[in-house]
This record gives structure tokens, sequence and C-alpha cells, in this order.
């Protein structure tokens, strides 16, 4: 049997693997990722995508359990729909440029490209294959030779190169999105923010229940909190990585009034305000003096409890604290996921 | 209630450094709106915020009111933004009338009367499309039903946009049927796409109104959890933005001129979510809209606000 005919006689099996997973993938993920099916009017295309997708099915469960006249019908059907769908795809593509092939459901959300289509025109050409095969795929599988599953292999791995969806579907098993495009409730934030040592150590100067502002820049979200600080009102900000169970904090705080930055990350700053330690990228450079010298213990009723203006031990930093009642992070307000601030 | 967007840039630069929210640029001294006072062949007096300010027209100057225009054709009491040339603020090299743009889904259409709602935080706006300019219009909007997206550029008169040139070609399938961005594995540093303009002041009372001359952003990608609350409508971009609040800075480079701003993101651009386009005249290949600018803040980098958009850089978180 030369090449050609071994390679011909793998078809049925790799094309109705090929037709098997588009009619799972588009049943599994009905979100809708475009394809030929936007073509057709609104009211159709939902019947048009299930059509499709039974058609795939039953085109792929025929060349893979029958031979002979079935399996040659099954064949030349396919090789109709991949070519049909090669041409199609190329109307969406020059029609809508940012459309989805939509050929593995909500997978194909990668714009119409010239590989998408590429790949339906090798279809087209494998189900013919196939067809001239006679079908069988189950029967070619059982007693596949090592020089078919060579060419197989090859065939699949073309197939591979033409096929987006497969990053596509590696970014969503392997790994999230990037945490700057992530959407992080101000909830989780908060709980974040209250775990941390950077809270812990500045926790005294805050005053109220829950920040004054939010607000997000990237990996990253900045809340501002009022409190007292020396008996001057201050804004205590901590800006909290989205990322991660045990994410970056950082902390400043600023006089209210004067704007002068007093201290990041527990850094005292000098008389009005000199420059901080900075990295080469302007960022403050973590100190580590913001890590409690005292017991961390969160719960219970030894956790020291902000009282600003009062009369209470002073910490080395002149930061006022009292042996409370209570040291639970005050967050009451903010586990209501509801930051105040709102757009004009 | 008010975001003071001065502080949260003051704030995010000391915890995350300038090159995190670089302080915006300043005003460009060359651009200047206001509303015509006294127009002549030869010179233009226009109420500022500085007060009465004259400038000087040269044979090249152009000037724009729907269409191109001669200075016979600019109106006193027009809104008026004007580009100064020769590096002074004398000389006018271009003037743009009236200006105003409609920008979103469209929400009820009769006849050459088209309601669009321009999305989060912004009243709904009408446009009519002149007959003369129904021919251009239809082939870059080719159905005015609701749910598909418009955007065209035209002349504020009496409440309504006369909207004679499109800005995109409208995309071929309703908002709600819009592809969803494929997913990426890390965001660029700078992203490429295109810039559009907004006016936050509608073209009221540009010589008062502070909203007029800000230089700001309008952003796509507003974060959910804090600014982009239960009444933000925006969608996701095409485009891999980082989500930012109001405050925020962004660096823009019009792709075309090669002049760079930072600018203040100061409000949602929620219709900007929704289109994934290309600039028509830009020679750019990115699509996908990154921001929309002020009017002052547009044109300081060059943008012509007739064509809409700019192929722009942008460098944003």
């Amino acid at each position: 049997m030369t090449l050609v005919e071994e390679l011909i006689r793998i078809q049925p099996p790799v094309v109705a693997l090929l037709l098997l997973l588009g009619a799972a993938a588009k049943a599994a993920d009905r979100s809708g990722a475009g394809g030929p099916v936007r073509l057709l009017p609104g009211a159709l295309q939902r019947p048009a995508s299930a059509a499709t997708a039974l058609l795939e099915a039953v085109l792929g469960a025929v060349l893979l359990l029958t031979a002979g006249t079935a399996g040659t019908a099954a064949g030349w059907a396919a090789a109709v729909l991949f070519g049909g769908a090669a041409v199609l795809l190329a109307v969406v593509r020059r029609r809508d440029p940012q459309m989805g092939c939509g050929c593995f459901g909500g997978l194909s959300t990668e714009p119409v490209g010239w590989r998408t289509i590429a790949r339906a025109a090798v279809l087209a050409a494998a189900a013919s294959g196939a067809a001239v095969a006679g079908g069988g795929g189950l029967q070619v599988l059982l007693g596949l030779t090592g020089t078919q599953a060579a060419l197989g292999a090859v065939e699949l791995g073309v197939l591979v190169a033409l096929s987006p969806e497969l990053r596509e579907a590696a970014l969503r098993v392997l790994g999230r999105e990037p945490c700057a495009l992530r959407p992080v409730p101000v909830r989780r934030t908060l709980a974040r923010l209250h775990t941390s040592d950077v809270w812990r150590a500045n926790q005294v100067v805050v005053e109220g229940r829950g920040p004054v502002d939010v607000w997000r820049h990237g990996c990253w979200r900045l809340l501002r909190f009022s409190g007292h600080r020396n008996g001057r009102p201050v804004d205590a900000v901590f800006a909290v990585e989205v990322r991660g169970r045990r994410p970056r904090v950082r902390a400043a705080v600023s006089d209210a009034e004067t704007g002068v930055t007093l201290a990041v990350l527990g850094e005292v700053a000098a008389e009005g305000g000199a420059p901080l330690p900075r990295t080469q990228g302007g960022a403050p450079q973590a100190t580590g003096t913001v890590v409690p010298t005292g017991a961390r213990v969160v719960d219970g009723p030894r956790v020291p409890r902000a009282r600003h203006g009062g009369a209470g031990k002073k910490d080395p930093d002149g930061r006022a604290g009292e042996e409370g009642a209570d040291g639970r992070p005050s967050g009451a307000n903010a586990e209501s996921g509801a930051g105040p601030v709102r757009p004009t | 209630m008010s975001v003071d967007v001065q502080e949260r840039r003051k704030f995010t630069a000391a915890l995350l450094g300038d090159e995190a929210a670089p302080p915006p640029s300043d005003p460009s001294p060359q651009v200047v709106r206001g509303v015509a006072l006294h127009v002549t062949a030869h010179m233009l007096t226009v109420a500022t915020p500085k007060g009465e300010e004259r400038f000087l027209f040269e044979r090249t100057t152009a000037f724009w009111r729907g269409r191109d225009v001669g200075p016979q054709e600019i109106r006193v009491g027009d809104d008026v933004l004007v580009r100064c040339g020769g590096g002074g603020r004398w000389v006018v090299d271009r003037l743009w009338a009236q200006l105003g743009r409609i920008t979103g889904t469209i929400v009820s259409a009769d006849g050459d009367t088209v309601v669009v709602d321009p999305g989060h935080g912004r009243p709904p706006a009408t446009a009519v499309i002149p007959y003369r300019s129904s021919g251009r219009m239809s082939v870059r909007h080719p159905v005015l039903e609701p749910g598909y997206l418009f955007d065209a550029v035209g002349v504020r008169e009496g409440g309504t946009v006369q909207t004679t040139v499109p800005a995109t070609t409208q995309p071929p399938h309703p908002v709600s049927r819009a592809p969803r961005r494929p997913p990426v594995r890390r965001v660029p540093r700078a992203l490429s796409g295109i810039v559009s303009w907004y006016d936050p002041a509608y073209g009221r009372a540009a010589h008062t109104d502070p909203r007029a001359h800000a230089p700001g952003a309008a952003y796509p990608a507003l974060d959910p959890g804090s600014d982009c609350g239960p009444d933000c409508d925006r969608s996701d971009p095409c485009l891999p933005l980082p989500l930012l609040s109001l405050g925020a800075t962004v660096g823009v480079r019009n792709d075309d001129t090669g002049v760079a701003g930072v600018f203040p993101v100061l409000n949602c651009a929620s219709a900007a979510s929704r289109f994934c386009d290309r600039c028509r005249d830009g020679t750019g290949d990115a699509s996908g809209r990154l921001a929309e600018l002020t009017l002052p803040a547009f044109v300081a980098l060059g943008g012509r606000p007739e064509a809409g958009c700019f192929a722009a850089t942008m460098e944003a978180g």
C-alpha cells in the first residue's frame, strides 16, 4: 500500500474526530462565537447552530461506525460541509473582521483568519479522502499500522497548527487572564487587606468603618481611609494587589490638610515630606518596618484596637494603641462590597 | 458623588510610583475653545475663559461647519474650536464650528431622526441625518434599527446634531451579538488601537463651562467594582484594556502625527467599549477603541474631529 493510500485510509477516523469534537464544543458552549450562522437572520441563528452541531455529530458517528455506502455518503457530505464552511468563513472575514469562526463553539472567539479558512479547506480535502476510503473509522483504528499512526499524527499536527482554539482552551484551562483585566469584588480586596501585616500595622490611624474612596489601577486596588495620627487628620491609603491569596499590600499615610506624605509602608518621612526611598521605577521601596512586633493574634480580646485621640499606649512610631475588647478589622460596611464612591 | 481625581492620582503615584500615574500634560496653548463673538474674513473674536481673544486668519486657514466652508459661514454665537499654527496663539490653522458627535446604540429611528443611547451617565442624544448626507450615511450605517451601533459627526443645532459625516462603519450585527474578546495571556505595556473624541460639555457655554476645556479622557474599561458600578452598562472591550478608575492617567500618542500627551480619566466611555473598529483615515492596522479624548485633548494631539478618530498607542496602568 502506497503512502497516499495509507493517508486516504486513515481519513475516516481523523475527520470523525474533528466532527465529533466540533459538535461537542458547540453543544457544551452555546454562547455563540459567531461563524457562518451569523450571516443568517437573527431568529435563525440559534436553530442553525444547533442543526450544524447535530449534523456534525451524525456525520462523525457514521464515519466512525459504518463502512461502505453510508460511510462514503457521510464522507462526501462532510466534504461539502467543510468546503462550504471555508467559503462562508471568507465571507464572514470580509463582512465582519472581528467575528470568530464558531467552529468549536465559544472556544472560537479569535477573529476569522486565514488559518481558520485553510483548516476548513484541509478538512474538506480530508473528508473527500474519507469518502473515497468508505468510512469505517473504528475498524481502521483497531487495525492501525505504524505508518498510518505516523501519517495521522502529522495530519493532526497540521490541523493543530491551524487551530487558534487550542491556545484559547489552554488559556482557559491552565491559567486565568492577567490580573489587570480581572474584575475583583471590593469585598475580596478588603478581606485580603484586613489579613495583611500592613493593615495591622497602620490600623491604629484608621477611623470609620469603611473606605471613603476605592479605585482600581490595573493589578492594584487602592482604598483610602480617613483617620488621625498624632492628633492630626490624615488619609491612610492602602494599595492591595488583586491577585493571590496573600497579595502585596502597600500603605501611605498623608496629612489630610497639607497633603504631605508622612509615611509609606511604615517608613516615616522627614519633616516637610522629604523624598522617600524609591526603586528605579519610582515605586516605594519596601522597608519591612510595617511588620508588627507584637503578637499576631487576629481574634480575641488582646488585639490592639485603634483609639485615635485617646490616652492609650504609644508605639515607637507614635501610633496610639490600646488593649481593646474587639480586635476585628473594621470592615463591617466594607463587607457589603459597596464602595462609597460613584462616578458623577 | 464626585471623585477627586487629583487626589487619586497623587496617592496612586505615592504607592505605585510616578510611572504608574504620571502627571497630566498641560493644556496646549495652541488649542482654544469658546464662543464666536465677531467674525470677519480676516479675524475672529472668541469669548474664552481668559476673556475676549482675537485670532487672525491666513489664506491657508481651514474652516469646518458640517463640511469645509469659508469664514463667512461661521456665525456669531457658534461654539468654535481653534487650532493655532506657527507655534503661537495668534494665527488660526484650522477652525471647527458647532462640532457635535453622536456615538452609541440606536434606541429608535424614525425617518431621518435617530435617537441614540450613549451609555453610562450620558443622556440620550438625537441625530438628524440631513438629506444631502443621507447617501454617505447609509453606506456606512446601513441598518438604522434599535440595537445597532451609530457613530457620526456633525453640527449641533437646537439640541440635536445634524450628522453629516459617518465616523465609523457600522458593525453588521446588533450590540447583543457582538463577538467576545479572545482571552489573552498578558497585557502589553503599550496598546495599539484608535482614539476617538467626545464632548462632555455638549457644545453648551463653551466659554465658561470647564468641561469644554478640560483635557481628559473617557475610558472604556472602568473598574466594575468602584466607578463603573451597578448603573454601568459598558461591555468588555475588544482590546485587553487594564481596569482603571477615574483619576488614573493614560499616555496617548497619535501614531499619525507622533504627538503624545498624558490625560486623566474623567469619564466612562461605555459606548466606545462596544466598538471594535479601525480608523477610516488612519494609518494604523489595529482595531478597537482605546479611549475617547475630550475635544481640546483630541485636537492638541493633531486629531481632526471631522475624521472622528486617529490611530494611537496608549500606555495605561
